[in-house]
């Protein structure tokens, strides 16, 4: 045992409750709403007008922005806090970000968060964050104004945090002004800075996070320490669905074994509410607990359909419903492997692919992918019975783990503080809290503060995974090579499904995104997805849907551009219709050299595809295939998010983008014997290190000269993914002449030690 | 057992029950130096990385009782204020995403530097694994090096 003291961690700095505007000691604080977005919203029903951030003008001039979403690498707290210093006028230097504790407040002042899904926590929080800042610049006038005794808004100008009165050239700070502005009543709106005199939004800035992770102070999930902490270490039966026989004896030198239920709303699939799908050894230290984990022997209850739970099986399943399934019935009881029509109909194009020339009729399969992190799941808990309940965790999804802990507790939400902590990587995989909930479970049976970690076996093997997917396309040319009909039909396990949500006659948003309402000109068309009975756990994967099917829709496109003798560039571009899918698709054959034969030896594909209200398009150029590997020599991406803050992290996030799609489509895979995952660790699931690294070229599509708030903007941090895997797969077909139609291309690779 | 440990200039006596407990448990757990990570305890992402003696070691699987004798740099020693020229290169080039690997990345590009290499012969001595996918600009970031 270590005879060094332990080191509390900071929390972070927690924000007091405040009316929307009010006087503190510290100067003037505004709390607004920024619109919370949900990626099942309707499962969990939508909490729509809480205040969800803060801004804090101190009378020292700090400015301080309370943000609820979490920073899991995508640079969204350095971009929210450039668009407020926009609008507030300041440099972008003055604004300190917090994280925000998050509450379940139905009304102001308590609030703050946001789930960090869905590419969003920008472009949702874009204009109300513009406004926030503008409302709070001219209540800080509105204080010199009064100040001044000059009631005439023209005689004054603002700039880096001054207010100038023109007609006695006095300069007040915001600071100064900060306590006036707490007394006044703030407009209901307030002008904003017009795009023409931008300083900030389309400008690349330093993130703010980055200092701290480059010495080690960043402090992520897995690095909480409380005073008097104990280790607890999970181990989970290996197989999905099993659950614990008897509780094992305390191993010697740990504090005891607590068995952790499923709680209800946090198993998927498999698991079921209540069930001991797991025991967490407890400790003094993570190695030891963990060695005493590994050691220990656990029996457990395996249910007997487990036998059938095999990749073989779940594709052979796929095959057969892609082929036929029974319609959604309104009312019915439409189980598992039930076909719903999303756009289209079935019968008229049928009727049109018919009177083709040439079909394609082509079935592609998708593996179950884990997320792999490189934090693994952690959760830490300070309980005190009956007293309070503070949490530390590495969420992307703040308030659903306050909504746990009251549940699971029982206490009531103004007894609970949960810290968002950086999340080491969150993928998704970070918005479920069945880590959190196990963690909870043993901190109350304990008494002491707990932190419960998943070794990575056990992150790799208890994923809520990618849904697997076998989609069946069926396209139609005539002579001309003019469509005539499309038929897609994706067969996968329901995200919605998995977490509760009764699915409507269109089926699953999740599992269909990305091959719906595409503007090619398919003629008479008709997309459809059918429940996958899998029950092994699925989650949210970095694109969602649009991985799974922009792969299948950009492979059909692609296998009719060669079977009409085409270009896959200019046949996409002469079927699409909408002049900015055209461009980003010009776009991104420019960056690639398109018109420009590649080296001996090397290939390009391309591929075009949506996800989050962006659009985007990529050429993969690749070289030197061989059995087990190919060579990714660049790739060049372009994207149109309609509007882009930050185009260096922008860059950065599609560079991301782009190595997590590259990595799933060579080698992602979790395989199931028996209902057990087969990959356990990195050196089973492998990845690309430094010198495989393409080159990677982005161009962002330019920013609108006035950017209209009625138009959507567009999400980037899951937007490299989707059009990484047609895009390979088809540089593949042009270079040898075989279609690949099954993720990845080289399953089974392995990765060795450094 | 009670052990001594040389840690980023600083003589450290821990006590841990088990000599094989890797030192990367001893750094986080005991001494409460948690910038050096633990992503997967087989020595194949790297991000548990730390300079001992000059040589970048894999910090997960290198028992406790072998580091004793040696001089351990850990991330939180590499520099004060962040000074390092590769942390400054980092910074310069906005290297980090999650972060959580770089901690591993830059003990390994500081040892591959005081190794002599430099530029972009740096990379080829440093693969850790980023699953966020931060390779081309650490390439970026090394050619100033």
């Amino acid at each position: 045992m270590s005879t060094s003291p332990i080191t509390p961690t900071p929390a972070p700095a927690t924000v007091g409750r405040r009316g929307f505007i009010s006087a503190v000691a510290g100067g003037f604080t505004l709390s607004f709403v920024v619109p919370e977005f949900s990626r099942i919203a309707e499962a969990e029903g939508a909490t729509l007008g809480q205040v969800n951030a803060w801004l804090n003008v101190a009378t020292d001039g700090t400015i301080t922005l309370t943000i609820g979403s979490s920073e899991m690498g995508q640079g969204s707290f350095s971009g929210l806090a450039q668009i407020l210093a926009e609008d507030l006028m300041v440099d972008y230097a003055r604004i300190k970000t917090v994280q925000g504790v998050p509450s379940v407040a139905p009304v102001a002042p308590v609030g703050n968060s946001i789930n960090t899904v869905g590419s969003s926590v920008t472009r949702t929080n874009f204009w109300k964050m513009r406004d926030a800042a503008a409302i709070a610049r001219e209540t800080l006038v509105q204080a010199a104004m009064n100040s001044k005794g000059d009631q005439t808004r023209s005689n004054y100008t603002v700039a880096a945090g001054i207010v100038t009165h023109a007609t006695t050239n006095t300069q007040l700070s915001y600071g100064s002004l900060a306590a006036a502005a707490a007394l006044l009543t703030p407009p209901t709106v307030a002008a904003l800075v017009p795009d023409s005199q931008f300083r900030l939004i389309g400008k690349t800035m330093p993130r703010q996070d980055i200092p701290a992770k480059v010495d080690g102070s960043a402090k992520y999930g897995l690095d909480v320490r409380v005073p008097g902490m104990v280790y607890a270490v999970i181990k989970h039966c290996p197989t999905f669905g099993g659950t614990m026989k008897t509780l094992p004896a305390t191993p010697s030198g740990m504090l005891t074994v607590v068995p952790t239920k499923v709680w209800a709303g946090t198993g998927r699939g498999t698991e079921v509410a209540d069930a001991v799908n797991a025991v967490a050894v407890v400790g003094p230290n993570t190695w030891d607990t963990w060695q005493a984990a590994r050691r220990m022997s656990v029996s457990w209850n395996i249910p007997a359909a487990a036998t059938n739970w095999n990749d073989a099986a779940f594709v052979a399943t796929g095959k057969d419903l892609a082929l036929a399934a029974p319609a959604y019935v309104a009312g019915g009881a439409n189980a598992p492997g039930t076909l719903y029509t999303v756009e289209g109909d079935a019968a008229s194009t049928n009727t049109a692919l018919a009177g083709a020339a040439k079909i394609i009729d082509a079935t592609y399969t998708l593996p179950y992918v884990a997320h792999a992190c490189m934090e693994v799941l952690n959760c830490t808990v300070s309980y005190v019975a009956g007293t309070s309940c503070e949490i530390w965790a590495p969420t992307q999804g703040g308030k659903a783990v306050l909504q746990l802990a009251m549940a699971i507790t029982g206490l009531t939400a103004d007894k609970i503080i949960v810290h968002t902590m950086y999340l080491g990587g969150g993928l998704g995989r970070k918005w479920e809290s069945d880590f959190v909930s196990q963690a909870i479970q043993v901190a109350m049976a304990v008494g002491k503060p707990v932190k419960l970690m998943w070794p990575r076996e056990e992150d790799f093997t208890r994923d809520q995974y990618r849904p697997m997917a076998v989609i069946r396309g069926r396209a139609g040319l005539d002579n001309a090579g003019n469509f005539v009909g499309f038929s897609y039909r994706n067969v996968s396990p329901s995200l919605l499904g998995q977490r509760g949500s009764v699915l409507g006659p269109k089926g699953d948003s999740q599992g269909i995104e990305g091959a719906n309402d595409l503007p090619y000109n398919f003629g008479p068309h008709v997309v459809e997805w059918v429940s996958h009975p899998s029950p092994i756990p699925v989650g949210f994967w970095r694109s969602v849907g649009a991985s799974l099917n922009t792969f299948g829709v950009e492979s059909l496109i692609d296998e009719l551009a060669f079977a009409a003798g085409q270009d896959p560039y200019m046949f996409r571009r002469a079927k699409l219709t909408l002049p900015r899918w055209i461009a980003v698709l010009d776009a991104a054959a420019d960056l690639a050299g398109w018109s420009t034969l590649p080296p001996a030896g090397h290939a390009r594909g391309i591929a075009i595809g949506t996800a989050f209200n962006s659009i985007v398009a990529q050429v993969v150029e690749i070289s030197n295939v061989t059995a087990t590997g190919l060579k990714v020599n660049k790739v060049s991406i372009a994207l149109d998010c309609y509007l882009s803050v930050n185009p260096g992290q922008v860059e950065a996030q599609l560079q991301g983008g782009i190595v997590h799609g590259l990595n799933a489509a060579l080698w992602g895979q979790q395989t199931f014997v028996k209902g057990a995952a087969q990959a356990k660790n990195f050196n089973r699931s492998r990845m690309i290190r430094q010198g495989e690294m393409p080159q990677v070229s982005v161009k962002i599509m330019p920013n609108p000269t006035a950017a209209d708030r009625s138009l959507s903007i567009g999400g980037v941090g899951e937007l490299g993914v989707p059009t990484f895997a047609p895009a390979l797969a088809n540089a593949y077909y042009k270079l040898t002449g075989q279609r690949k139609r099954s993720l990845p291309l080289f399953p089974g690779a392995t990765m060795s030690e450094l | 057992m009670t052990l001594q440990l040389n840690v980023n200039g600083i003589n450290q006596t821990v006590t841990v029950s088990d000599g094989n407990m890797p030192l990367l448990w001893v750094l986080r757990d005991l001494l409460g130096l948690t910038g050096t990570k633990y992503g997967c305890g087989i020595e194949v992402c790297g991000a548990c990385t730390v300079m001992v003696d000059g040589q970048p070691e894999r910090s997960c699987d290198m028992d406790v009782t072998s580091a004793v004798g040696k001089k351990i740099v850990t991330i939180e020693g590499l520099s004060a204020n962040q000074s390092h020229p590769a942390q400054k290169a980092w910074i310069a080039n906005q290297v980090p995403q999650c972060g959580f690997c770089q901690s591993g990345v830059l003990m390994s590009v500081a040892c591959a530097m005081k190794a002599g290499h430099r530029g972009s012969q740096i990379m080829s001595e440093v693969q850790n694994l980023c699953v966020c996918g931060t390779y081309q600009r650490m390439k970026e970031a090394v050619k100033a090096l």
